[in-house]
């Protein structure tokens, strides 16, 4: 795998680089603006690109809107925007469209580094990755005649990790149950919450988003 | 106050000494005496006692009325040029003699007094054509051909063999050039007159008053008659003596009229006694808008003097400047023991009725003090809201520096040690003492993150500045665990300093509802009215909130008071909570 860095800290860029490295993945750029970022791949088409949202010269959101733009741009690369912090809303502009080869992590993910690396592969394959402090966020609010009551713990322990865009073999994993039993979770969530059935994991993690907002 | 102006009342133009206008009062009779004496030795004069007669009748009413109106308005031109006109004609008169000195003089001022009456006429009431571009060029021409084609027709030898200028004598030109001399003249009278109607037109309907129109007919009538004169000097029709007559005459009616509108501005001063019953009855009137009335020009400010400051200010305590000397507004002081404290500012065309204005502002003496108190008031409050949004900004511009600081340095500098930690944990043996070590480090290291993002997101809402309100608004909203209903369409990036404001105007909001009101639902409406931001967040709780006493909504207060907004909060036990703030945008 093929992957662009667009991170103006330099002593953070070099250490992603380097776990990247670690992890045989090959680091075609390393960028400490978000012209930069765009040129490069312009010049060598990466397979995804990490962008830290906040990038010179104004420090802003012009690491976001380099993001939007390869997206745009680039619908086949993966687009895994770092932060120091994660708004819902800002998740939400980047999955305006699909939650396809896309994701959202806070920083501080890269400490786990086999997760960080399956988040990164996610998103460079065509699936998404999502902090899990948004979903948990989106799912503390509190609605009248709430759907999410109907659900056991174990239930929205799964709604959860589907919504930070784990597979189902991802969710079996993490919750050391069958695949089969993962699928049967999702399934019986999908009915209780009245969200229809999609086939791609993806498009499922924007289902349960758009769900969670509503 | 921001912009203090250091601006000190024009010095009005000191009224000339009595004994000067004693002397050209005696002058004037003196020359009076010497056309008669003239005339009396000139045999070959028609009609000498009528002469005589008309030429006092454009002497003395112009000398007295000037001189009367040069004491009375020092400021103004009109007087002084009202003396000369008199004088012009009496030396005009000296042609009479046979004198060859005085002969010249009196020849060379034969038609000046023509040109003199234009350009008194023109220049009513300030005496200047300053910044009256046609009228400047219709006197300067009428000057040129009264005077300098006078001189030509001398050198040429024309008129007669008594004056000592003759150079060549070239009869037939020197009388072609006389009339175009004569018949230029009389076109520009009547020129005049279309200019003086044209700026009559063109005044506002509140300055046109009777005494002015009055006097505009009189100039109009005088420069009709004039055209006529010298158009018949031109083409000797009959009738000239009786057209020199009736013009003369109207010519001599001017003045009267002149010192009949003075009259007329003393006698306006009855209508100060209302506007005396009006303050007393009425203390609380707008009194710029009273004065307004009382002078009849709604374009009158009263501004006031705020000796703190070295500066004029308006009723509201913002700071104002005079009106240049060459403006179209004029000023008048008003003193109280002594001291300046307050200026009237009106349409320079009030400035033929300053008796008027004058006995205004006396008038509305003690309701100007007060005034004045109440815009000095005013401005420290101005000062002291500037003040204290200086202060706010300062401390905002700070906080996002401290953001800015622990982002580029604390935060990054510990996720790279938590991603070294990370690669550390890869890489490291299968030890369980030592991976344990390595995962409690790495948990530090999180929960130090997290407090960190804490105390940035506290300094200041790096997302407002980066992505805006309304996103911003979003992200509050989906991590409020009630309820939320959050409207933002259509809100238009702001200023940072109200972005920030209003987001923790929402922030504590929402806090007090989730902490505090017991609320199940809220409603959160953000936009622009009328160059307002409105943030209204109401909720559906228990009540009771009070803006004294919690420091959350106190310290809001402050936030929206230094942007010049203000916040409300209504809560009455068991019917919810409204939070209502309003910002100026411009």
């Amino acid at each position: 795998m093929r992957v662009a860095i667009a991170e103006d800290s330099v002593l953070l860029r070099e250490g992603v680089a380097q776990l990247l490295t670690d992890a045989d993945i090959e680091v075609t750029a390393r960028c400490g603006t978000a012209d930069e970022l765009l040129t490069r791949v312009a010049e060598d088409l990466p397979d995804a690109v990490i962008v830290d949202i906040r990038l010179p010269p104004t420090h802003t959101d012009e690491g976001m809107q380099a993001a939007l733009t390869i997206r745009r741009r680039y619908p086949e690369i993966g687009v895994l925007v770092l932060s120091q912090y994660v708004e819902v809303a800002l998740a939400m502009q980047l999955l305006a469209d699909s939650a396809e080869g896309v994701g959202y992590l806070l920083k501080d993910r890269v400490s786990e580094v086999k997760e960080f690396i399956a988040a990164l592969r996610r998103v460079a394959d065509g699936g998404s990755a999502l902090d899990p402090t948004i979903v948990s966020t989106m799912l503390k609010r509190h609605r009248s005649s709430d759907p999410l009551d109907s659900l056991t713990p174990r239930e929205r322990e799964v709604l959860e990790l589907m919504a930070t865009g784990a597979s189902n073999a991802g969710i079996a994993d993490a919750m050391v149950i069958t695949q089969r039993a993962a699928e049967k979770y999702v399934s019986t969530i999908f009915t209780k919450l009245g969200i229809p059935a999609t086939g791609s994991e993806s498009r499922r993690v924007l289902a349960v988003l758009l769900f969670l907002r509503s | 106050m921001a912009a203090v102006l250091p601006l000190l009342p024009e010095r009005q133009r000191a009224a000339p000494r009595p004994a000067l206008l004693w002397a050209l009062g005696v002058a004037a009779v003196a020359a009076c005496a010497v056309t008669a004496a003239l005339a009396s030795v000139n045999e070959e004069l028609y009609q000498p006692a009528v002469r005589v007669l008309l030429v006092w009748w454009v002497t003395l009413p112009y000398i007295f009325a000037g001189i009367v109106a040069w004491r009375r308005r020092p400021d103004s031109f009109f007087g002084p040029l009202m003396i000369f006109a008199g004088f012009v004609t009496q030396l005009s008169v000296l042609q009479w003699t046979s004198q060859p000195l005085l002969n010249t003089v009196g020849q060379l001022c034969d038609l000046l007094v023509a040109a003199v009456w234009l350009h008194l006429f023109l220049a009513y009431p300030s005496g200047r054509l300053a910044g009256r571009r046609p009228e400047r060029v219709v006197v300067i021409m009428a000057y040129i051909a009264a005077l300098g084609l006078q001189i030509v027709i001398l050198l040429l030898g024309g008129f007669n063999d008594l004056h000592l200028l003759t150079v060549v004598k070239r009869q037939a030109a020197a009388e072609a050039l006389q009339n175009v001399q004569l018949l230029t003249l009389s076109a520009l009278a009547l020129v005049g007159v279309a200019l003086l109607w044209w700026r009559w037109r063109s005044l506002p309907w509140w300055l046109r008053r009777r005494p002015a129109q009055i006097l505009i007919n009189c100039f109009s009538l005088t420069l009709v008659m004039l055209a006529a004169l010298l158009t018949a000097g031109t083409f000797q029709l009959p009738g000239f003596e009786i057209i020199r007559l009736a013009t003369f005459t109207a010519a001599g009616l001017t003045p009267l009229a002149f010192l009949a509108g003075l009259l007329d501005a003393r006698l306006a001063k009855a209508g100060v006694g209302e506007l005396l019953v009006q303050l007393r009855t009425d203390p609380a009137r707008d009194l710029e808008e009273l004065l307004a009335q009382a002078l009849r020009d709604p374009t009158l400010s009263l501004i006031y003097w705020l000796p703190q400051y070295g500066s004029w200010a308006d009723q509201d305590g913002n700071p104002r400047a005079l009106p240049a000397p060459d403006s179209d507004h004029r000023v008048t002081f008003v003193k109280q023991n002594g001291e300046q404290i307050a200026a009237l500012v009106y349409d320079a065309a009030l400035g033929d009725e300053p008796e008027l204005v004058e006995a205004v502002s006396a008038a509305a003496g003690i309701a100007l003090e007060n005034g004045r108190l109440e815009a000095e008031l005013r401005a420290r409050l101005q000062e002291l809201q500037g003040s204290r949004s200086r202060v706010v900004e300062a401390q905002q511009n700070e906080r996002r520096r401290l953001e800015r600081n622990l982002h580029d340095g604390a935060q990054q500098r510990l996720v790279a040690l938590a991603l070294e930690l990370g690669r550390l944990a890869e890489q490291a043996n299968n030890d369980p003492a030592t991976q344990d070590r390595l995962k409690r480090a790495r948990s530090e290291v999180a929960e130090s993150l997290d407090e960190l993002r804490d105390i940035a997101r506290g300094l200041h809402p790096a997302v407002v500045s980066g992505h805006g309100l309304a996103v911003a608004l979003e992200s509050l909203a989906a991590a409020t665990p009630l309820e939320v209903q959050l409207k933002t369409a259509g809100l238009p990036r702001l200023p940072e300093q109200l972005e920030v404001a209003a987001y923790y105007v929402v922030s504590e909001g929402l806090t007090n509802a989730v902490k505090h009101a017991q609320a199940n639902r809220v409603t959160v409406n953000v936009g622009v009215s009328e160059e307002t931001l409105i943030v209204e967040i109401v909720d559906d709780g228990i009540g009771g909130a009070d803006s004294e006493r919690g420091t959350g909504l106190r310290g809001l207060a402050d936030r929206v008071e230094a942007l010049n907004g203000r916040l409300r909060v209504w809560s009455s036990a068991g019917k919810g909570t409204r939070v209502r703030a309003e910002m100026p945008c411009a």
